[in-house]
């Protein structure tokens, strides 16, 4: 069994904050910076009590010929030692609803330059994405025509539809890649199918749980070109951990390029034809193939 | 009961004899230690049972630990000699280590701390602090204690299902939950139970307190330690029915097919179809649509909010008898008053109040509306405050004390050190938008096990070494006390305060391999320095087992007031019977009045009168 005591250690000698992976978003810096207030705060207050206790303890052990000091305490030092926290902790609660509202209100969501449907699914742990096709409008979603090689329920009805394709990524060492383009405002809509999962880019401090039933806003505006993980935070089933996509972030004409090709390899859901009431088979559940559908 | 009181006078006799109760002949073996309604039986038999699975629950930590560590790799020593469906060439599978991670969270939350901190401490400790002979309806006490072995033995026997037992995580989350095969049934109907046990004995502790206080005592003079377990009665008795409904109802979405937490046209892949309500069923492959099954229509969300409408009072369930414990021993051990007995007792009213309004603060990134997020933010922050308040009484009590550094109160400062450290960690995580990132990372597992290892736990560890004597009639071994109090409390920061750090660098929370991703593989030292911390840490509490059992053998038999303490147990005999009291108990003062001034010995027995010419002493301010 190796194993490497220095690397063991870094807890010890590193600052916390350094063992952020490496922000990409636009917002993620505010959120960082929130977190090191606080973190700032939690090092001062720890040191303060931390102090007060070791101090006590040595100044105050025990001695045969001393007698403690007899005291109830006061009522105007318990008054102050409540305002002072409630006094912080409330502005916290207020400045924090800042960024929290930005992030997460749908009311507040960017206007989007590019959406994208994103589902996680548990019949082999992947995610499938769905991009809108060269009209860039997305069909309607029709939930009685789910199925499993059309698990958005895109609508057969509807023409927009009809150009919508669909990535279906299995999850593991060599998921299916997904590209967005750098500096513009994305906007994911999030759902499962089956049970709870969680979109998670640690890049972009992105975090939503996936919930059946209902369509989640998620946006973000990636700053920076390059490759980065995707990962399910909610336990969805024994092959949660295996739950790995990858996200590339391009530059408008890479990724112009690749939607392009995307289109063309990945058939549109809505061509192969999809009866609603036979058995449908389809190869979801196979970890390391590259392609799935096409 | 008479003659047990007449009987128990003689200290001495009581003593040499393992405090055998020689005034009840007339009992069996089997009323009077299994089906036993004296409360002092009944807490050893929590703690019995409740160390019992803390190994347990110990032991699934450590293979979660070494897959953690080296995965894929056999587990050492018992890898090789596990079943082959939980092991594949001696390591967890992904399937197994699911079911443990379930079951650890379960069994120490459910079985451990719980049955610990209210089954033993509310039992041993309610009659005897407040003076009177056994719990106000001991036969209920009794049923309490009874439905939990067979409520554990059901949650262990879901291992021995094919499909394995409970996985869904210790939260049971739909439609995963309902879903999964038939260990959740077991895991479900093992939480009833325990739940009902839970029930009874918080009704117990509610009528106790209220009814059965010694003469002269009032609200006010109760020690912290029955505050604690009084405020916790009220919290299980208010909180553990809506756990109890939303178990019904996860049953029934499972075998009625209702649909109370399962939307529509779910794709879910089920060992067969019994346990899917409206839902396309996929089986491998193949996807099998069940549109005729009735049900559906419902939402996930639903038993979160119903959970955790239960499970964040429980972590106050879990920590408030620890608080009070906490404060009796610091003011015991430093010879002083408490510090602001009062705002203590306020702030664990508070603490109560808004523990049930926080709940929503472990569902931000659930999908619930934002606008919510925002007020339970702002009720989680609040909430910070009493806990803020009773760490500064705690340094005010130990302030000008003459500290003695026994194991108990050893553990109960190291509660507050540890307890500080899990209070900061729940500020990141009550700010919603800190919370997105660290939200179900190891930062939570960092604060989970420090406020319920660090806290919960060290409180009852203190509360061990601060009772056993007048639990059985022995002086535990403080040699020994003092060994495992230092192996556990320098490998419990081991091991979990890397786990915050591990948390920053973004590792999920419940994954079977991290090492999947790129971005968690330069964690794996860390992670491996945990697993060694862990093993140490784990095997540190056989101290405490050797302590035990040792001291019960050859411990120094224990006076009536070991620690010179003021509250009422230790007006009892050595080791009380049946019955408790030798002398008819009246209370003239509050339970913290150490180093009064003018008295020559520095405590003031709460039951001692007082002196002809002294003013009285009011409670404790
Ligand atoms: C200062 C007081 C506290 C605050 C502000 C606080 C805040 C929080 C928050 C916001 C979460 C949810 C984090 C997330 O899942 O993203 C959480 C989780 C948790 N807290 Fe605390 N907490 C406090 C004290 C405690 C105490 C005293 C206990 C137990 C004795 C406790 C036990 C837990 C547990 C068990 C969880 C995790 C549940 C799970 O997801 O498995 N907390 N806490
Ligand atoms: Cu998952
Ligand atoms: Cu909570």
């Amino acid at each position: 069994m190796n194993f490497d005591l220095s690397k063991g250690l870094e807890w010890a000698y590193k600052d916390m904050l350094t063992f952020f992976p490496e922000n990409v978003s636009t917002f993620g810096a505010q959120l960082d910076s929130m977190f090191a207030l606080i973190y700032w705060f939690s090092v001062g207050t720890f040191f303060l009590t931390y102090g007060l206790l070791v101090i006590f303890m040595i100044k105050y052990r025990y001695n045969e010929n001393r007698k403690a000091y007899y005291f109830h305490g006061n009522n105007l030092i318990e008054f102050t030692w409540t305002l002072l926290p409630t006094i912080f902790f409330v502005g916290l609660g207020l400045w924090s609803d800042g960024a929290w509202t930005k992030t997460k209100y749908a009311s507040r969501v960017p206007k989007p330059d590019v959406e994208i449907d994103v589902m996680g699914y548990q019949s082999g742990f992947g995610w499938e994405f769905r991009y809108a096709g060269p009209d860039g409008v997305f069909g309607n979603k029709d939930r009685e025509q789910i199925t499993i090689s059309n698990p958005f329920g895109i609508d057969s009805n509807d023409i927009h539809g009809k150009d919508d394709f669909v990535i279906i990524s299995p999850g593991g060492a060599r998921p299916i890649p997904i590209h967005l383009p750098v500096n513009k405002n994305i906007l994911v809509n999030l759902s499962s199918n089956d049970v709870l999962h969680s979109f998670f880019l640690p890049n972009f401090r992105v975090k939503q749980d996936a919930l059946p039933g209902q369509w989640i806003k998620v946006w973000f505006n990636g700053s920076k070109i390059g490759t980065y993980e995707l990962a399910c935070a909610e336990l969805c089933g024994t092959g949660h951990y295996n739950m790995r996509g990858q996200v590339f972030i391009d530059s408008q004409a890479d990724y112009d390029k690749w939607l392009d090709e995307q289109y063309k390899i990945t058939k549109p859901v809505l061509e192969a034809p999809v009866s609603s009431d036979t058995t449908i088979v389809a190869s979801v559940d196979t970890k390391d193939s590259k392609t799935t559908k096409n | 009961m008479q003659t047990a009181v007449a009987n128990a006078n003689d200290i001495h006799s009581h003593d040499t004899h393992h405090g055998a109760d020689h005034a009840h002949h007339e009992l069996s073996f089997i009323r009077k230690y299994i089906f036993s309604t004296d409360h002092k039986v009944i807490a050893k038999q929590f703690m019995v049972v409740s160390l019992f699975f803390l190994f347990v629950g110990g032991l699934f930590a450590l293979m979660i630990r070494w897959q953690l560590a080296y995965p894929g790799s056999a587990i050492p020593l018992i890898g090789n000699i596990l079943p082959t469906n939980w092991v594949s060439d001696g390591a967890v599978t992904a399937n197994f280590y699911t079911q443990l991670l379930t079951l650890h969270g379960t069994v120490m939350i459910f079985y451990v701390i719980i049955p610990l901190a209210v089954g033993m401490f509310g039992n041993f400790c309610i009659p005897l602090m407040i003076g009177t002979d056994d719990m106000a309806l001991p036969r209920l006490n009794m049923f309490s204690f009874w439905l939990v072995p067979p409520a554990g033995l059901i949650l262990l026997s879901g291992f021995f299902y094919d499909s394995g037992t409970a996985a869904a995580g210790w939260t049971g989350y739909p439609p995963l939950g309902p879903t999964s095969g038939p260990g959740q049934t077991t895991w479900l109907v093992s939480l009833f139970m325990i739940g009902f046990s839970s029930i009874m004995g918080g009704t117990n502790y509610m009528a106790t307190v209220l009814n059965k206080r010694a003469k002269g005592m009032q609200l006010f003079q109760m020690p912290l330690t029955v505050w604690g377990l009084f405020i916790t009665a009220i919290l299980i008795v208010l909180g553990t029915p809506v756990l109890a409904a939303a178990i019904s109802m996860q049953l029934c979405d499972q075998y009625l097919h209702t649909g109370f937490f399962m939307p529509d046209n779910l794709l879910v892949t089920a060992p067969d179809n019994t346990y899917v309500t409206n839902a396309f069923i996929a089986q491998g492959n193949q996807l099998l649509e069940h549109k005729q099954l009735l049900g559906g229509g419902g939402q996930p969300i639903l038993w979160q909010h119903l959970f955790w409408f239960y499970s964040h009072p429980a972590v106050y369930i879990m920590i408030l008898p620890g608080m009070g414990i906490v404060s009796d021993v610091l003011s015991t051990f430093a010879r002083k008053p408490l510090f602001g007995y009062k705002a203590m007792i306020f702030a664990i009213m508070a603490i109560a109040f808004l523990g049930f309004l926080v709940w929503g603060h472990h569902m931000f990134q659930s999908g619930m509306n934002p606008l919510l997020g925002t007020t339970f933010m702002l009720s989680t922050i609040v909430i910070a405050v009493p806990s803020a308040i009773k760490i500064f009484n705690w340094l005010g009590t130990i302030w000008k004390g003459n500290i003695r550094f026994t194991a108990a109160n050893m553990n109960a400062l190291a509660f507050i050190a540890t307890f500080i450290i899990g209070g900061l960690s729940g500020v990141f995580m009550a700010s919603a938008p800190v919370d997105i990132y660290i939200h179900d990372t190891y930062f939570i597992v960092a604060h989970i096990h420090y406020v319920l290892f660090g806290g919960a736990l060290f409180a009852i560890f203190s509360g061990i070494y601060y009772w056993f004597p007048k639990m059985y009639g022995k002086m535990l071994s403080e040699n020994l006390g003092r060994k495992h109090f230092y192996w556990s409390f320098i490998f419990f920061n081991l091991t979990f305060y890397p786990m915050h750090i591990l948390g920053v660098g973004g590792h999920m929370r419940r994954i079977y391999n991290p090492y999947i991703y790129e971005f968690l593989q330069p964690l794996q030292p860390m992670n491996q320095f945990v697993t060694f911390a862990a093993i140490v840490l784990g095997f540190s509490q056989l101290i405490l087992i050797v302590n035990i059992f040792w001291s019960l053998k050859y411990g120094k038999a224990a006076p009536r007031n070991p620690w010179q303490a003021n509250t009422l147990e230790w007006s009892a005999p050595a080791h009380p019977g049946h019955g408790n009291f030798d002398t008819d108990i009246v209370v003239y003062r509050g339970p913290y009045e150490f180093s009064v001034p003018g008295r020559d010995s520095d405590f003031y027995p709460q039951t001692e009168p007082p002196s002809e010419n002294e003013v009285p002493i009011h409670s404790g301010h």
